[in-house]
């Protein structure tokens, strides 16, 4: 689905993201981890053909990413950016519905049955269908978040972005929010999901890209990234990794220095 | 919502009769009517319609649409509910380069001309230096505009001071007030081709100013080209507000104001917002200018102080009633 060769990202004289190498299956569930200002939001952006990169090469469904144009980028990747949005004076069906703009020409101004259906199935799939006329303002943070995937999932495209969709959201909409996700990659999606939480990132993704300093540490699956030392070194901080009842590994911070800590 | 534009259609169709009815000359309805319906008739009454009121209601309803379009298209992309269409320099480079002119002496034909292509070339200043990438940086769109209203405002004092010894400063401040006095068919046969052209682009732009309610970033995740569609909203608005000047000079309030009372009416809907733009905009310049003519007559006020005096305090009131879903 993704291929990415020699990636190379700058900003000015700053390199954000250097020499990444990865390829992103079909029907797959990737979390991208990493710490604050490791390229995350800069990977996420150059796949999604929003973001420029200056080397290297990157191909979405077997295409050069430079080479869609706008429509056809947003009918194969739906991006779901971390920016909060204002759609003032919008209600919750117009938020959802702007998913359907590549599939207008510039002279249909108006919903036709098939993206009534695509908006009604969207609104469904995030269980937000009976808030379909509420002002999207009046939404809590979790809301607001089911509705941007909403949107996302209206563009019925086969990858789904995500730039930290969980953040700010609590420990149970946090979980909705991926099991969602999940259902989407059994529904046949493949979902790059940009990640803060470790546990969360290995309870759900099939694999996790581990970013660091610019650079692709790892791409593992999650039993085998949460026991690397490769964590340790992107945080710079000892961790320990232990498995739940379940049989889900977990990885916390390994405090050594607790009591110290305190005290001061 | 269909029912609301109809409304503000039928207030835009009460505000051109009431603009054809009012004058110098009281012409009762059935008379305007009877010339109306007869355009090739003689007599006084259809020469008062044909000749100078039907002209000046056209005029004034171009200005006022052209420069409520302009302003909610500004507003919309740049998200910023005090943007007006002048932020672009198009009326102070029309305005300096009318002065100029003014004082050196050139035909009073020509300027409604040399305003269009001044303001259009100060447009396209502001624009190189607004240009980033293949799109608009929006704040140094915002500050371009600004410093160069800036600078022509200086241009145009210094102009006025030198002006007041040859009595040229009273043609150059009626400019500067804005006026439709003496404007007619051949001043609107001119302006009207581009303000069409730009209400075609705005046109063209109406998905995209609708998705650009999200912002750039989730906008061009959804499928819009927001270079592109930037510079087409500001070639549309920099046309609209270009023909506006050319027409009556500097009219001030309806490209901010208007914008304003259509959201309040029929939301932020871009395919709405720019029809109800239309006919407000249209509907409140023409009252404007009729009311402009009669309140002093047989002195004009300028229009564009009129509407000064009249939409500042409606719009506060609007605005400070309304709160924050106004805003």
């Amino acid at each position: 689905m993704i291929q990415a060769r020699e990636l190379r990202v700058r900003a000015g004289t700053r390199t954000l993201l250097e020499g990444v190498n990865f390829d992103v299956r079909e029907r797959e569930f990737v979390a991208v981890l990493g710490p604050n200002g490791a390229g995350k939001t800069t990977l996420l952006r150059a796949i999604a053909g929003t973001g420029h990169f200056e080397g290297g090469t990157l191909r979405v469904g077997g295409r050069p990413i430079e080479s869609l144009r706008a429509n056809e980028r947003a009918r194969t990747i739906a991006y779901m950016a971390s920016d909060d949005a204002f759609a003032e004076n919008m209600c919750v069906r117009d938020v959802v519905a702007m998913g359907r703009y590549s599939f207008h020409r510039w002279w249909q101004w108006h919903e036709e049955p098939r993206d009534r259906e695509a908006v009604d199935a969207a609104l469904r799939a995030v269980g937000m269908e009976p808030f379909a006329d509420r002002a999207f303002p009046t939404l809590s943070t979790g809301e607001r978040q089911r509705i941007w995937l909403a949107l996302g999932l209206a563009q019925e495209a086969p990858l789904l972005l995500l730039d930290e969709p969980t953040s700010h959201l609590d420990i149970r909409v946090g979980h909705e929010i991926l099991e969602l996700l999940r259902h989407r990659v059994a529904a046949g999606k493949t979902v790059v999901c940009a990640l803060h939480d470790l546990n969360e990132a290995a309870a759900y993704a099939d694999r996790i890209m581990l970013l660091g300093c610019g650079r692709m540490l790892a791409f593992d699956p999650p039993e085998l990234l949460l026991r690397s030392p490769l964590l340790e070194d992107a945080y710079g901080i000892p961790m320990e990794a232990v498995a739940a009842p379940s049989g889900i590994l977990r990885v916390f911070p390994r405090v050594t220095n607790r009591r110290s800590r305190c005290s001061s | 919502m269909a029912a609301r534009l109809a409304g503000l259609a039928l207030v835009a169709l009460l505000a051109m009769l009431v603009g054809l009815l009012v004058g110098g000359v009281p012409l009762p309805l059935a008379t305007v009517l009877a010339a109306l319906a007869h355009p090739h008739a003689l007599g006084d009454a259809g020469t008062i319609v044909w000749a100078i009121r039907l002209p000046r209601v056209c005029v004034a309803a171009t200005v006022g649409a052209s420069l409520a379009i302009s302003g909610a298209l500004l507003q919309g992309m740049l998200r910023n509910p005090i943007v007006d269409p002048y932020l672009t320099g198009v009326s102070a480079g029309a305005a300096a380069a009318i002065a100029i002119c003014v004082v050196l002496g050139v035909t009073l034909a020509l300027l409604p001309a040399i305003g269009f292509a001044a303001g259009i070339a100060t447009a396209l200043v502001v624009a190189a230096l607004a240009r980033r990438g293949t799109g608009i940086d929006v704040n140094r769109l915002i500050l371009a505009g600004i410093s160069l209203s800036a600078l022509f405002s200086a241009v145009i004092a210094i102009v006025l001071t030198r002006a007041q010894a040859s009595g040229y400063a009273s043609a150059i401040l009626s400019w500067l007030a804005g006026s439709m006095a003496g404007r007619g068919w051949h001043e609107l046969a001119f302006a009207l081709p581009y303000a069409l052209g730009g209400l075609l682009l705005a046109l063209l732009a109406v998905p995209a100013l609708n998705a650009l309610r999200l912002g750039d970033t989730r906008a061009a995740a959804i499928g819009v080209d927001v270079g592109r569609a930037q510079w087409t909203i500001l070639a549309a608005a920099s046309l609209l507000t270009a023909s506006a000047v050319s027409l009556s000079g500097m009219v001030g309030f309806v490209g901010l104001i208007v914008p304003h009372i259509a959201r309040r009416v029929v939301g932020s809907d871009a395919r709405r917002l720019i029809a109800a733009s239309v006919l407000l905009g249209a509907a409140l310049t023409v009252l404007a200018d009729a009311a402009a003519r009669t309140l002093f007559a047989p002195a004009e006020l300028p229009v564009g102080v009129l509407l000064a005096f009249i939409g500042v305090p409606a719009f506060l009131y609007l605005y400070l009633r309304g709160g924050r879903q106004f805003a």
